[in-house]
């Protein structure tokens, strides 16, 4: 599935009259099977972008459409064919890990039995045997992390939509969650739009990384990311890598300097 | 696995709490016999004892303790029903929040003893108006943390239950209410906790003849017995004490999660 943005723009009513300008004309095509890192510093609107595209949000302008590529006149209805990875995981803590995973499927109204089925084989593939009745508040924060994977992938929709998902990670478990996603990209090749602060992060996982500017959030640039796959940590001190690094870098420490000063005003306007 | 409390309470520490009450006690009695109190103004406990274990034989402790607990079950059911039941519809339909909600903020901080009299007027001294005033009173509690508890569910689960396929009617059942839980569960606390004392309180008021421990209570300190009070406040901290326990302890089968909600 394509991701065609056009014009997105997302205007939030401001607090004192002054209305916050959060995206401004984005447009960008997510073609189908490909890895998009959205890099950009806060309250660039990254977050809100893939909520639009996920029918979670409202675009004040502007259109999302997903395509079929080998149907591409007929336009899907937006969340139909994504599903979001938050990055507040956003677990049920009152339901267990395999009543969390199967959510999705208990909504559809899919028999018990067959959802558990399910959930089990995925909880089992993320590797969390053993762990299907327990509640999340007993996991550790690696652990929940692939309970919301694998509630999103029970669905198996085409798009998957990751909003900083490994942002509160560790960093030793942030890795390990990193090659687990790259494992599941490879084996299922779906559209991703991966929402990140991390500029080493973007370019290890991304086929492209669109750098975005601070509020109004733009795009700066797209960085097309040529490191073959499967891709590995070990890329990281390729020198391939680090001509990406510096280029991301670059274009994003201006931003970061822009948002932090924009963050400083709207302190003192308060 | 955030941390938790390794180390295990030691055999002192367990002891601890149980050997001040024994030494509270051996220190009441002593300090009463060595100063001669007269057991009409604070009876040692031995004397206390023994009349607790007088009213348990001649069955009086039975009666009244059964009649006020069965108060006490009535009003809190009646109240947590009508309670949970008004603050869930609070929560989930605007129009009957804002119907609601003069009313509530108008009769919340009433002190319910007030209505004593009213009631009284209309019902007399029987059992309907000690249910209906202790119910009236645990069902404010009750309904002002159900709808906090609706309305204060996380809006990021709603939207991530939305995104999963859910619609309004799946978002409202399987995560408006139980999120809202926590959040009732306080309130029947605090509803039981005023249930208790509105029917102890209101059975003080009803005359002879009746049964109760309030009615036990206020007649045994009229002819100065002042033992019978004592054995009787023993009675009822002892029952508040098991009912609260039991609340919490049926809190931890319903709601398992609610014990690890800071770490989710």
């Amino acid at each position: 599935m394509d991701v065609i943005a056009e014009d997105v723009t997302q205007i939030w009513p401001g607090r004192h009259g002054a209305d916050v300008v959060a995206l401004d004309r984005f447009s960008h095509r997510f073609a189908s099977g490909r890895f998009s890192c959205l890099l950009g510093p806060s309250g660039c609107g990254k977050s809100t972008l893939v909520q639009i595209v996920g029918g979670l949000e409202q675009a004040t302008s502007g259109t999302v459409r997903i395509v079929d590529p080998k149907r591409p006149d007929a336009a899907r209805p937006l969340g139909a064919d994504s599903v979001m990875v938050w990055q507040h995981l956003n677990l049920f803590p009152w339901r267990s890990v395999v009543d969390n995973v199967a959510f999705g499927l208990e909504m559809q109204g899919v028999p018990k039995q067959q959802r558990h089925e399910r959930a089990r084989a995925l909880v089992a593939s993320v590797g969390l045997r053993g762990f299907e009745n327990h509640l999340p508040g007993h996991l550790s924060g690696g652990m929940r992390q692939r309970v919301a994977l694998a509630r999103a992938l029970i669905l198996e929709r085409p798009i998957l939509l990751m909003d900083e998902p490994f942002g509160a990670l560790d960093a030793q478990t942030k890795i390990v969650m990193q090659e687990e996603l790259l494992r599941i990209f490879d084996e299922t090749k779906k559209t991703i739009l991966f929402v990140t602060h991390a500029i080493e992060e973007a370019i290890l996982l991304g086929d492209e990384v669109i750098v975005m500017t601070a509020r109004p959030g733009r795009i700066k640039e797209v960085i097309k990311v040529d490191l073959p796959r499967p891709r590995s940590l070990e890329m990281v001190s390729s020198k391939a890598f680090g001509e990406l690094f510096d280029r991301a870098f670059h274009l994003i420490r201006e931003e970061v300097m822009t948002s932090m000063a924009q963050q400083a005003e709207a302190l003192e306007a308060q | 696995m955030t941390a938790r409390r390794t180390n295990a309470p030691g055999l002192f520490e367990r002891l601890l709490p149980t050997l001040v009450i024994v030494v509270f006690i051996i220190g009441w009695e002593l300090f009463v016999r060595w100063r001669g109190i007269a057991p009409i103004f604070l009876p040692p406990p031995s004397q206390i004892a023994k009349y607790f274990m007088r009213m348990v034989m001649d069955g009086s402790l039975g009666l009244n303790l059964g009649a006020t607990l069965l108060r006490i079950f009535v009003g809190f059911a009646i109240a947590a029903v009508a309670g949970v039941a008004l603050g869930v519809l609070m929560g989930m339909s605007r129009l009957a929040a804002r119907v609601a909600d003069p009313w509530i903020a108008a009769l919340y901080p009433l002190p319910k003893i007030a209505l004593i009299p009213l009631l009284v007027i209309w019902l007399g001294t029987g059992e309907a108006y000690k249910i209906v005033i202790s119910a009236i009173t645990a069902f404010f509690p009750i309904v002002i943390s159900s709808y906090a508890g609706i309305r204060q569910a996380d809006r990021g689960l709603i939207k991530a239950a939305e995104d999963l396929g859910a619609n309004r009617r799946q978002i409202q059942m399987k995560v408006v209410i139980p999120s809202a839980i926590p959040s009732i569960f306080a309130g029947l606390h605090l509803g039981m906790g005023v249930t208790i004392i509105l029917v102890v309180a209101a059975e003080m008021i009803g005359g002879a003849g009746h049964l109760g421990m309030g009615n036990l209570l206020i007649t045994a300190g009229q002819v100065m017995e002042t033992e019978k009070v004592f054995a009787s406040l023993v009675v009822l901290a002892v029952v508040g004490a098991v009912v609260i326990k039991s609340q919490q302890w049926i809190d931890r089968k319903v709601a398992p999660w609610m014990t690890s909600r800071d770490e989710h």
